[in-house]
């Protein structure tokens, strides 16, 4: 019996490899292919027979207590609203949100229990089905059936969803595109009446006196910057050592590996590695970043009053009951600022941006029922439904004061539990779309507890600053789609291990990481990308 | 194994006595011990179900997986796909590391149960060798996500608490989780502490075999406790040792999943990346189900020969075996 316990730990990943996929095909290879071609507009509006679609949902485990994920406010919402008009039951699948893309690819592969609308944030998984010929051409049911989605999205943010040059993808429009801003506590710095550091230059010497001078009398714990190995910590300090760089370097020198573009190969990237080196060891960061890859340990530390200064999503620290919050409960005094620190040779405090796309939604293509489908997201971008999913009913949820849904203090628990998982039902759009970006940004700001809210505006305007775009190739590098798990992987490791060196082994250890991801896939990308780029030129 | 035997012997006879009446006696036979056949069923099932079954994937080893035709649809590639993994620099880092890592763990935590059940066997206090025997149980049920996060407040360089100990009597923190070789140190113990408890069931079963006679004999002849040890109560242990080690020789290629990846971290990745986890970035992360196949068929494929190796060698050695 121990014996047998023990193989099946350890065949773990085998099994779930081989098993799981090898059983759940077994089916897939009957069903997909008995029925090649599932006809897209066959029998749509025309019989009255009622058919049922299926929805993936994000499941974040935090239905409150009453809903469930598949069965909510929203959902009955979606059923009154856009199923029971239309002769359709809509049913949702589950897809636990952290394993997104594994469960996805599962789901895919199974051919069993698809949704008929599957969505991911990862380009390179639209780019794989795609290239497998898994999903079905949306760019005709658009043209017949969804002429408020393809005004609402535009031709801008189509056009991330197509795949050599055909519709395969419903991207959803993002109305923030203002990634990350910078926070500093303003109380330390008043302590050591210091001026808010304005360049990376200044910055150092205001993490130098933190740590020296220890404001807050922390007792040697004080962290002068808070640093993770999740982009939003090291993104911002990164970039702004990147050189100015020309038109051709930003086409072959980028490596996109997942939604992010890297710039592993950009001149300055080196230099940012070893800034990142020299707080690490003069004890100006924190020792333990490399372990921190959810950002879980920032957080706490933040709200522990041990952080100086650290970079985060714009309005990440600000929620009720987040870091700032918790951060004034346990240190009485304790103020955040929301403030724009790196800086580059040209002095401008240069961040990524968004691509102004958020999901791509897919339709398998399997699926019976794509017209339906394509219908759903059509029903949700006219008239007022979209406000409606997103902001919930007025008076209870929200009031309108100049044309922006302000969200109601106090609410009752029933209100508050019908809007939770508002983000993930309505798919079409990431984020309140109010008509104008100006608007998105004060309806964000707005539904941010009241005593946050100055430095709400303040973080989403350093966010929306000096941004870099996303490159957006003429065609999914296929490289990428190959790699990019592993190289974010190594990438990830080649800042630890950069930063965690000594000094003196910088150099070599640099060398040898480089070499390696190269190696790894970072050379077939960027052949890969100068061959586009050139046929760019070409044309 | 016990069932098969019997049934065979016992049919053997019946056959023997009522030669002629075959159809009958078969009859009578299989009504007779029906239990004993019942009873194999749901191993069987087990098997044809979990281990055989899934062979039929195997294949997606040799063709161009594509999710959406299926096993059957896709085409075939040959070998190609193994020319890729054979290729690949992670591959022999991660083989490097799964060997690196069982190896190690056979010495740290091979020998750790053995020793544990010994001394709780020489243990005279009833009630205090039950209690510790459950405190020993209690790390094999908690799972690897949560002594992950233990580790991490425990080992950590800034804030876990053995480093602030470390610190606050003016010591250099120790980077247990974030310098390579501190890990594996990490990474070996914690492992221990996980599994020597549980690990002692197996020889406990087996001590209670030994007859107690022969201790009383020795004690008698004026043997102490460590020459006891070592003449009885080792010896009676010798097969357990050895179909034990056999089947940790087997495993010396394919490593658990949980444990490398929840106390592994990038900064020591050069030792934590293993098989398991890099089948998981490739296949599931990546969706290349056919290099991570390929994987898995290498790892069942070397693991077999591992197993047939030992139990060979066990065999000329000390005519100990398993098959």
């Amino acid at each position: 019996m121990i014996s047998m316990m023990r193989k099946r730990g350890a065949s773990q990943t085998k099994k779930a490899a081989l098993v799981l996929l090898a059983c759940s095909l077994l089916f897939t290879a009957c069903s997909s292919n008995s029925k090649p071609e599932a006809s897209s507009g066959t029998n749509a509006g025309t019989s009255k027979e009622r058919v049922t679609l299926k929805i993936e949902v994000f499941d974040r485990g935090n239905s409150p207590a009453g809903s469930t994920i598949t069965d909510n406010y929203l959902t009955k919402f979606v059923q009154q609203n856009f199923g029971d008009p239309n002769n359709i039951d809509v049913e949702f699948v589950p897809v636990p949100r952290s394993e997104e893309v594994e469960k996805l690819n599962v789901l895919m592969a199974s051919g069993s229990n698809v949704p008929d609308i599957v969505f991911t944030y990862d380009p390179n998984t639209f780019n794989r089905y795609a290239t497998q010929g898994g999903l079905t051409d949306v760019g005709p049911l658009l043209d017949e059936h969804a002429p408020n989605l393809k005004a609402f999205l535009g031709d801008d943010v189509l056009g991330y969803g197509q795949f050599q040059g055909t519709q395969f993808a419903v991207p959803a429009i993002r109305s923030i595109v203002g990634k990350y801003a910078s926070f500093i506590r303003q109380d330390w710095l008043d302590k050591l009446s210091m001026p808010v550091p304005q360049t990376t230059e200044e910055l150092y010497n205001v993490l130098k006196a933190f740590k020296e001078k220890d404001p807050s009398g922390t007792g040697g714990q004080v962290i002068p910057l808070g640093m993770t190995i999740a982009s939003a910590q090291y993104e911002p300090l990164i970039w702004s050592f990147i050189k100015p760089t020309t038109e051709e370097q930003k086409y072959t020198l980028m490596q996109q590996l997942g939604s992010n573009d890297y710039p592993t190969l950009l001149p300055g990237f080196k230099e940012g590695l070893q800034f990142m080196n020299k707080l690490y060891n003069e004890g100006l960061m924190s020792k333990d970043f490399g372990l921190d890859k959810d950002k879980k340990k920032l957080g706490e530390d933040v709200s522990n009053g041990k952080i100086g200064f650290f970079s985060e999503d714009d309005i990440n620290p600000f929620y009720d009951k987040g870091s700032y919050d918790v951060l004034q409960q346990n240190v009485p005094g304790a103020l955040l600022a929301s403030v724009d620190v790196y800086t580059n040779e040209e002095g401008k405090h240069a961040k990524p941006m968004y691509a102004p796309n958020g999901l791509y939604i897919m339709i398998p293509k399997s699926s019976e029922r794509s017209v339906e489908a394509i219908k759903y997201l059509e029903w949700m971008a006219t008239g007022d439904n979209l406000f409606k999913m997103q902001n919930g009913v007025e008076g209870e949820n929200y009031t309108m004061v100049d044309d922006i849904p302000v969200t109601v203090e106090n609410q009752t628990e029933e209100a508050k539990n019908r809007l939770y998982n508002s983000g993930d039902m309505a798919i079409i759009s990431n984020g309140k779309q109010l008509g104008s970006m100006e608007k998105n940004l004060k309806a964000r700001e707005l539904q941010m507890p009241k005593k946050f809210q100055d430095q709400v505006a303040a973080a989403q305007k350093v966010a929306n600053s000096d941004v870099i775009p996303p490159v957006l190739m003429d065609r999914p590098i296929e490289a990428q789609t190959k790699y990019a798990t592993t190289l974010l992987d190594k990438f990830n490791e080649m800042i630890v291990k950069t930063t965690m060196s000594k000094p003196e082994q910088f150099e070599s250890i640099y060398e040898t990481m480089l070499k390696d991801y190269m190696a790894s896939g970072g050379q077939a990308i960027l052949d890969e990308r100068t061959a586009v780029y050139k046929e760019m030129l070409a044309k | 194994m016990n069932a098969k035997g019997r049934g065979a012997a016992s049919s053997l006879r019946v056959n023997r006595l009522h030669k002629e009446e075959t159809a009958v006696s078969l009859n009578a036979y299989f009504r007779r011990y029906w239990q004993l056949y019942a009873l194999l069923v749901l191993p069987l099932a087990y098997f044809i179900i979990f281990k055989y079954g899934p062979m039929y994937g195997i294949q997606i080893a040799f063709k161009d997986f594509n999710f959406f035709q299926g096993i059957m649809g896709s085409e075939w590639i040959g070998l190609e796909a193994f020319k890729e993994v054979f290729g690949m620099r992670d591959f022999y880092l991660t083989l490097r590391n799964t060997l690196m890592l069982n190896f190690l763990d056979l010495l740290v935590s091979f020998p750790a149960p053995l020793i544990l059940a010994i001394m709780l066997y020489e243990m005279r206090t009833l009630w205090f060798k039950k209690l510790s025997q459950t405190i020993l149980y209690i790390p094999h049920f908690i799972s690897w996500v949560i002594i992950g996060g233990i580790v991490y407040q425990v080992f950590g360089t800034q804030s876990g608490m053995i480093n602030n100990l470390i610190t606050s009597m003016g010591f250099e923190a120790i980077p247990f989780l974030t310098d390579k070789n501190d890990w594996l140190i990490t990474y070996l113990l914690v492992g221990m502490w996980q599994s020597a408890g549980w690990g002692t069931i197996i020889y406990l079963a087996a001590l209670t075999g030994i007859n107690k006679e022969l201790f009383e004999a020795a004690g008698i002849d004026g043997a102490g406790r460590f020459k006891r040890i070592w003449h009885i109560t080792l010896p009676g242990l010798k097969s357990t040792i050895v179909v034990l080690l056999i089947i940790n020789l087997g495993h010396m290629i394919s490593i658990g999943f949980e444990r490398p990846y929840v106390i592994g971290n990038l900064a020591v990745r050069e030792y934590s990346d293993v098989l398991s986890t890099f089948v998981y970035r490739i296949g599931l992360q990546s969706g290349q189900y056919t290099l991570a196949t390929v994987v898995g068929l290498f790892q069942a494929v070397v693991g077999l020969v591992f197993v047939l190796g030992a139990n060979y060698a066990s065999k000329k050695l000390t005519d100990e075996s398993i098959l």
